[in-house]
């Protein structure tokens, strides 16, 4: 009897296994309703090219990836759309270099897609661990299949300057093929025009202009669905608001754009991608 | 399933078809079995909306084989559903393998159980692991289960393992249950109590299930509020990964009088049924019988809220992985005409009640006759439970992502879900003739149980006459009529059955839906069946029309589609 006692109390221990759950249970994402109308989307739409740079102001060789990012918009103009994430350990900070690039979101990505060095890019969120340096950046956003028109993305940025300095970014998403993959959109924040030191070959060059800056990801690293699925029916728009604040920071909202990145939550690719100035 | 117990499974079918059907014993070992084949060749039948079936000819088969030798048992289930009758492709309930196999020792004080069983605590509330095969229900558990006896009148079982679905593999599961009950028979435990008529039960059980919480669950904030919806996200380390549900409960009886009782409750369970809240689970189901002779009453009541409780908590589809079950208390009939107005039980919303009185003018009375008249009258009604939504649910525009909803407890809430208002009256003229008539005014709300339709109101009076020609031959006449201004409107239905004890019976019946207020949907099913029994085995075949609809079994439903066409089942024993 006594054993059977032990066994019942064994068992009845294992199964006082509860999970009592203390509120509150649900975070709300941020996403707050569209407050602009958006203008009929007159047919002219192509897809653009994400290009995800890796650089850092310590590393020597990052200066000529920037002189060839400026040859590839010479070559591709407002088709391609680059975002500049300083990371990795030459995006540290030191006495020199005090300034701080790095964002929470940069280091999840180049963490997620393996960089390690810089300079680096990946080219619509294709992957390649390591990232490809910048002589195949031409090549890889040449590869990019550019007759499939996927969606088409609009952004208009409502920037409340000085009140509160609050940023309210509206877009909406127009899907113009099917795609059974669930979809999701990622908001970044990029700054052109940052003028801090940075190594160029041996030198150091203590007012250079840092351009695509990557400065917050608006909505998290890798943004919000805009069904509760992430599916997006063909034919149908969807929209999608979400702000953030100026406030505390040194931040110019006037070399400041807002990046729209919609892009597969199962391959992570990158199927449309738009970019719109904070203030016009 | 391996190859290898595929052909071996195979070859035990076969070989058991082939062999003689008497039960096969070799010293103490004994082996018996049963086999059924349910088929069916598929007509088109625009009209009713039987659509074309590729292959025409659909069937379910399967076969149980027993062994057993004193305390030992052991047993296997084969099933080839791989192409089965459309009821069961539109449930999901497609493939074939062994799915079913077990072993199983017992003595007076402990039996062992492993591989799948079935089993039920209580009145299922916290655990109800059965099969149904004419539902396509198999939920057993894939495991351990251990009963013990330490004295007579104690009663301990523990079980442990993964609910079956369907035919999907069991590999890389990510949830499994386990669950403890306990009995005492106050009767048994102190003889002079059941020597002066009383009879006692007290009981207790514990279930929780284990899912891992690997995905987060997204809903969306003011759903209706288009200039402020907002996603919102409940992240994993707040969804319950062990989600557990306990009960108590009580029996009593003395002579004619029966007590049943038991109350459940379950802990917070986010999960799709019921729309993502935290608020705890509870039940309470009540049941008193009373009889003597010449009468007898039967009273109970049920209230289940948030009570779905499933091994996944993304798992809505019909009875799938259900881990308890809530019971119906309704009164079931047989009648077709209101087969698709049965009322089905509704785990996370229902309270309502039961009664039923039972009579019989005494024989040799005037109103009785010479072999006394028995009077059936019953009431139910059912409604959904009270629900105030919480503060954070009036913040949010929703109830997804908190305690959802108060509700005072024996508060009636404002759906009417099915009433049921019946009598009957059955008599017998002479030893040749017999009758029973019925009346029942039925008020079923098909938006809520169904779905779509609102709010079916119906008078269904219904006959059943029976003449045995003598003591081998019999002929049936049932006949009955729905009168209703909703859904689809009054049908009215005949059958006529003939059989010869034992082994033939032959009916031809038709159901006319004379008060569509389409005409051109004023539709004949028609169907004519016959069966031969000899000895185990039964041969039916049968020819018609099935209209589209429910089927309810015990307040368990699953969804019929419209068929045409020729059946033939085959059913065996050894």
């Amino acid at each position: 009897m006594k054993k059977i006692t032990t066994l019942i109390i064994a068992i009845a221990a294992l199964l006082v296994s509860c999970d009592k759950i203390e509120g509150p249970y649900v975070v709300s994402s941020g996403r707050e309703a569209v407050t602009v109308d958006f203008p009929e989307i007159d047919g002219g739409v192509y897809r653009k090219v994400l290009l995800e740079e890796y650089t850092g102001h310590r590393c020597v060789n990052c200066p000529s990836a920037h002189q060839k990012l400026e040859e590839l918009h010479g070559i591709f103009q407002d088709t391609l759309i680059t975002v500049g994430i300083h990371a990795t350990a030459l995006a540290n900070t030191t006495m020199s270099f005090p300034y701080d690039f790095r964002t929470e979101a940069g280091n999840q990505l180049a963490n997620d897609f393996g960089i390690s060095s810089v300079p680096a890019g990946i080219v619509n969120r294709v992957p390649h661990t390591g990232g490809w340096g910048k002589d195949e950046w031409y090549n890889k956003i040449m590869e990019v299949d550019r007759s499939k028109v996927y969606a088409a993305i609009q952004v208009i940025n409502q920037y409340d300057f000085p009140a509160t300095g609050n940023l309210k970014v509206n877009a909406k998403v127009s899907m113009l093929e099917a795609y059974e993959h669930p979809l999701s959109l990622s908001l970044f924040l990029i700054e052109d025009g940052i003028i801090k030191p940075q190594m160029d070959g041996e030198e150091m060059v203590t007012e250079y202009t840092h351009n695509h800056v990557l400065r917050a990801a608006i909505n998290g690293t890798y943004g919000g669905m805009l069904t509760e699925n992430g599916v997006l029916e063909k034919g149908n728009g969807y929209t999608y608001g979400y702000s953030v604040s100026f406030a505390g920071k040194d931040w110019v909202p006037e070399h400041c754009s807002v990046v729209a990145i919609l892009f597969d939550k199962v391959t992570g690719e990158v199927l449309q991608v738009e970019k719109a100035p904070v203030i016009l | 399933m391996s190859k290898k117990l595929r052909i071996i499974a195979l070859g035990l079918l076969l070989c058991s078809l082939t062999t003689s059907m008497a039960q096969h014993q070799l010293g103490n070992s004994r082996i018996s079995g049963d086999f059924g084949f349910n088929g069916m060749y598929y007509i088109p039948d625009s009209l009713i909306g039987a659509e074309p079936v590729d292959s025409k000819v659909r069937a379910n088969a399967f076969i149980n084989l027993l062994y057993s030798n004193g305390g030992f048992s052991a047993g296997v289930r084969y099933e080839y559903y791989q192409f089965p009758l459309l009821d069961f492709e539109k449930i999901d309930y497609k493939g074939q393998g062994v799915r079913y196999f077990f072993a199983d020792y017992k003595n007076s004080f402990i039996q062992v159980t492993t591989g799948n069983f079935y089993d039920q605590f209580g009145n299922g509330l916290t655990l109800r692991a059965y099969e149904d095969r004419q539902l396509g229900i198999d939920n057993s558990l894939l495991g351990a289960r251990v009963k013990v006896t330490p004295y007579k009148g104690i009663y301990i079982k523990g079980v442990w393992g993964i609910e079956r679905l369907n035919f999907e593999s069991y590999a890389g599961r990510n949830d499994y249950v386990r669950g403890l009950d306990g009995e005492v028979a106050l009767g048994e435990l102190i003889p002079k109590m059941q020597e002066k008529g009383f009879t006692a039960n007290i009981g207790a059980s514990f279930v929780s299930k284990f899912e891992k919480a690997s995905d987060e669950i997204n809903v969306t904030l003011f759903p209706d509020d288009t200039a402020n919806r907002t996603a919102g996200t409940i992240t994993t380390d707040k969804i319950p990964q062990n989600v557990p549900v306990w009960a108590t409960r009580l029996s009593f009886g003395y002579k004619g009088f029966r007590l049943d009782g038991e109350y459940a409750q379950k802990m917070n369970d986010p999960n799709i049924t019921n729309g993502y809240i935290y608020k705890k689970g509870d039940a309470l189901f009540l049941s008193a019988t009373y009889s003597m002779k010449g009468f007898g009453v039967a009273a109970s009541f049920i209230r289940a809220d948030n009570m779905d409780f499933r091994s996944q908590r993304m798992q809505n589809k019909n009875s799938l992985l259900f881990i308890n079950n809530i019971p119906a208390i309704n009164r079931q009939y047989s009648y077709q005409l209101i087969g698709n107005y049965s009322y089905a039980s509704q785990p996370n919303s229902q309270i309502g009640a039961q009664i039923q009185v039972n009579y019989q003018i005494p024989k040799k009375s005037k109103l009785g006759g010479k072999y006394g008249t028995d009077l059936t009258f019953n009431y139910s009604r059912f409604h959904n439970t009270d629900q105030q939504p919480v503060d954070a649910a009036l913040e949010y525009g929703t109830m997804a992502g908190t305690d959802g909803y108060t509700s005072s407890f024996f508060k009636f809430g404002p759906e009417l879900l099915y009433q049921d208002i019946g009598l009957e009256i059955s008599h017998r003229f002479t030893k040749q003739w017999k009758l029973i008539l019925a009346y029942n005014y039925i008020t079923y709300n098909l938006t809520e149980l169904q779905g779509h339709g609102g709010m079916m109101r119906g008078h269904l009076v219904a006959a059943d006459l029976t003449y045995k020609v003598n003591t081998k031959h019999s002929l049936r006449l049932e006949a009955q009529h729905l009168y209703t201004k909703d859904d689809k409107g009054s049908w009215v239905y005949g059958m006529l059955e003939y059989s010869i004890s034992p082994r033939w019976f032959i009916s031809v019946g038709d159901q006319w839906n004379y008060g569509n207020a389409d005409p051109n949907m004023r539709l004949h099913y028609y169907n004519i069946a016959g069966a031969f029994v000899w000895n185990t085995t039964r041969i039916a075949l049968n020819f018609g029309k099935t209209q589209e609809g429910i089927l309810c079994i015990g307040g368990v439903c699953r969804a019929v589609p419209a068929s045409y066409g020729v059946g033939l089942s085959l059913t065996t024993s050894f």
